[in-house]
């Protein structure tokens, strides 16, 4: 039987070959599903916060959407994933509450700073469901490198 | 008196007994809400726990509740989060209205946030009792997802930088069994030495 791998708040993980990477929940998180077709090696993270740098050091680095996903590319590298191979997808950063005071939300800084950080790495991001004000399943299918994400009473779409 | 930072231990035996009394006065307010039903509340669970572990809290991280949410930032921040599953949002607003709605509906939601409101005021009123703070809590908020989209959203929004959230949880059943809820109130770590040495304080003199 394949693995599942259930990828936590704040936590990342990685496939190679077959199996399944999920995380449940993203509200104001974003998920970024990094692949190697190729070599068949996924990665998922699910993150919290945008920049790491606005805290002290020695915070765990997949906390953050700027620090996760290098983290992330390491540990597919080990997998045997290159850096020119690799894609990535992202869901999440979606507004739950609306405080009006809020100029820019939480989910809205994450999603910025998970495009800038793809675009330095060079990752070119093949797919997103982002923004809105519901809550967000995502699904990594790692042989076929198939994303898709589920909401509250909708059906499991691919991204 | 020379202030140190309180133990861990301390800082949770306090919190307990904070989290004891700001509940107690929130469950009292949902009686009267409730027209005094009796409500059971339990003694409120404090505990340090891993910042993964939280989306989980409440039965799952893909279960559907309704959360309201207020913060209260000032010298002590307070992230506080009343969850309801959706059974129990439907008959807490049938019961305060006499009118079935659904939650989606504006009048059913103006219901929940205005319980919330109440609830959480209760809670910080106790608080600033005790301490001689003041707390100035935001509108509350109302979000109808997954738990773990609710929870993960709070943790970003309080902008944790800790592993390990000090948490307290509690949860209530109203006599009849109808409602249920928990609270879930996650106070700024740095800021939290300054409650308990006031507290402390307050428990010399």
């Amino acid at each position: 039987m394949s693995e599942i791998i259930r990828v936590k708040i704040a936590d990342l993980a990685v496939l190679k070959g077959d199996g399944l990477l999920i995380t449940v929940g993203l509200g104001s998180c974003i998920g970024v599903a990094v692949y190697d077709t190729a070599a068949k090696v996924a990665g998922l993270a699910h993150i919290l916060l945008a920049d790491s740098t606005n805290f002290k050091a020695g915070d765990n680095p997949a906390k953050f959407a700027d620090t996760a996903i290098p983290l992330l590319i390491d540990q597919m590298a080990r997998l045997g994933a290159r850096n020119g191979r690799l894609t990535a997808k992202m869901a999440g950063g979606s507004q739950l509450f609306s405080f009006e005071n809020s100029v820019i939300s939480v989910g809205e800084k994450n999603i910025q700073m998970t495009r800038q950080t793809l675009s330095r790495l060079k990752i070119p991001l093949l797919g997103e469901d982002v923004g809105g004000n519901c809550g967000r399943t995502m699904r990594v299918y790692v042989s076929e490198g198939r994303v898709t994400v589920t909401m509250v009473g909708s059906e499991e779409r691919q991204i | 008196m020379s202030l140190k930072a309180p133990s861990n231990e301390l800082k949770l035996d306090v919190l307990k007994e904070l989290g004891n009394i700001g509940v107690g006065n929130a469950t009292t307010a949902l009686s009267q809400l409730l027209n005094y039903a009796k409500v059971e509340m339990y003694v409120p669970d404090v505990s340090l726990m891993p910042l993964a572990d939280i989306p989980d809290l409440l039965g799952g991280a893909e279960k559907v509740v309704v959360g309201v949410y207020i913060k209260a930032p000032g010298v002590v921040s307070f992230y506080m989060v009343f969850l309801l599953n959706q059974e129990s949002a439907g008959a807490l607003i049938a019961e305060l209205a006499g009118v079935e709605t659904r939650i989606e509906e504006a009048f059913g939601r103006s219901v929940l946030l205005e319980v919330g409101n109440i609830i959480m005021a209760a809670f910080l009123n106790a608080l600033s009792y005790m301490t001689n703070l003041t707390f100035l809590p935001t509108p509350p908020q109302l979000a109808v997802d997954m738990a773990g989209a609710v929870l993960g959203t709070v943790l970003a929004d309080a902008n944790v930088a800790e592993d390990y959230i000090l948490v307290l949880k509690t949860a209530f059943a109203t006599a009849a069994g109808k409602i249920e809820g928990s609270f879930l109130i996650i106070p700024d770590m740095d800021s939290l030495d300054l409650v308990v040495n006031l507290l402390l304080d307050g428990a010399c003199q």
